[in-house]
């Protein structure tokens, strides 16, 4: 079951995730096409990021609160710093895999 | 250091398959996913969706593994993704946090839409153990073999959940969006075998008997 990591955080987890996920259905289908203008896509992603804010914004600032402090209180929080430190999650995968099962 | 890539082509359109792909704990599959929580969210400069999730996976040590070396067969794993609406890609890393001197997963993925508006999944991973004790190559072939068969069963749970979207869709007035609550009861009914088998392999890289489904979990930080 993909519950909280923490039983109190639980039922704002699944309060957020419903809000998300709908919010989510209509964030993956933009109703501009690639092919308008920049300022279009913009303008339209800056209204989707304010619909996801008014939406779910309440919601997942109380949910991000509890699973925060969870996070401190188990020392998560140390593993995911070194975690970072010792590999930026945020930078693309430098090498191409493209063998399988080679050592 | 062990490697695996496979591709997998879905005929669905990429915004339901990365649905799916988010959407998809809980399922029937994915019974060794105690938790999942996003830690962070927000929208880069150019508005696609950056989501950190931290999701706790359990499973059980191999028979021949030491004992009490690890107290748990628990391990963390943190995921990271993007989701650019626009180009019609998701990308997503996921590693695991803990046990990482007796095996360190990296895995990434990649769903992008094909001009014939088909989803092609690609997924690459790279195995390490720093374990040492003249075991280091056993537990990454362990951890190799594991992680071809729990990539089998990652996708039965999206093809599960991307079922539960076509057939909302097929009859938007009588059903309702069952999927997009995390508490529904469908999330946990298996697929028909029809139903699993959507999409294609394109490159099936493992060519071992690994595939086969395994419904016993055993501790490997794999796809989650």
């Amino acid at each position: 079951m993909a519950h909280s990591l923490t039983s109190e955080c639980t039922p704002l987890k699944l309060e957020y995730d419903s809000c998300f996920n709908s919010w989510f259905e209509g964030y993956l289908e933009p109703a501009v096409s690639a092919a308008s203008s920049a300022e279009q896509r913009a303008k339209y992603s800056r209204e989707k990021a304010q619909e996801y804010e008014q939406k779910c914004g309440k919601i997942w600032a109380a949910y991000r609160d509890c699973v925060q402090k969870a996070v401190k209180e188990k020392g998560l929080d140390d593993l995911l710093d070194q975690a970072r430190r010792d590999n930026p999650l945020k930078e693309p995968p430098t090498t191409t895999i493209s063998s399988s099962s080679s050592s | 250091m062990k490697f695996f890539s496979q591709s997998f082509l879905y005929d669905d359109p990429w915004s339901i398959v990365s649905l799916a792909f988010f959407l998809r704990y809980p399922n029937a599959y994915a019974s060794h996913i105690l938790s999942c929580d996003v830690i962070s969210r927000e929208f880069s400069p150019s508005g696609s969706l950056l989501t950190t999730r931290l999701i706790l996976k359990r499973g059980a040590l191999p028979r021949w593994f030491p004992q009490g070396i690890m107290s748990r067969a628990e391990s963390w794993v943190v995921e990271e993704s993007e989701v650019d609406p626009e180009g019609k890609v998701v990308r997503c890393r996921t590693r695991n946090l803990d046990h990482v001197k007796v095996m360190q997963v990296q895995e990434s993925q990649v769903f992008r839409q094909t001009d014939e508006g088909q989803t092609l999944q690609t997924t690459e991973a790279s195995i390490v153990s720093g374990f040492g004790w003249g075991l280091t190559k056993q537990i990454e072939n362990h951890g190799l073999a594991r992680f071809k068969r729990n990539v089998q069963r990652s996708r039965e749970g999206v093809s599960l959940i991307l079922n539960l979207i076509r057939q909302a869709r097929m009859q938007p007035m009588t059903m309702t969006a069952s999927y997009l609550s995390p508490t529904s009861a469908s999330r946990y009914t298996a697929a028909s075998p029809a139903a699993d088998r959507h999409g294609n392999d394109v490159d099936a890289s493992a060519s071992e008997d690994d595939l086969r489904i395994s419904r016993q979990d055993s501790w490997s930080p794999g796809p989650a």
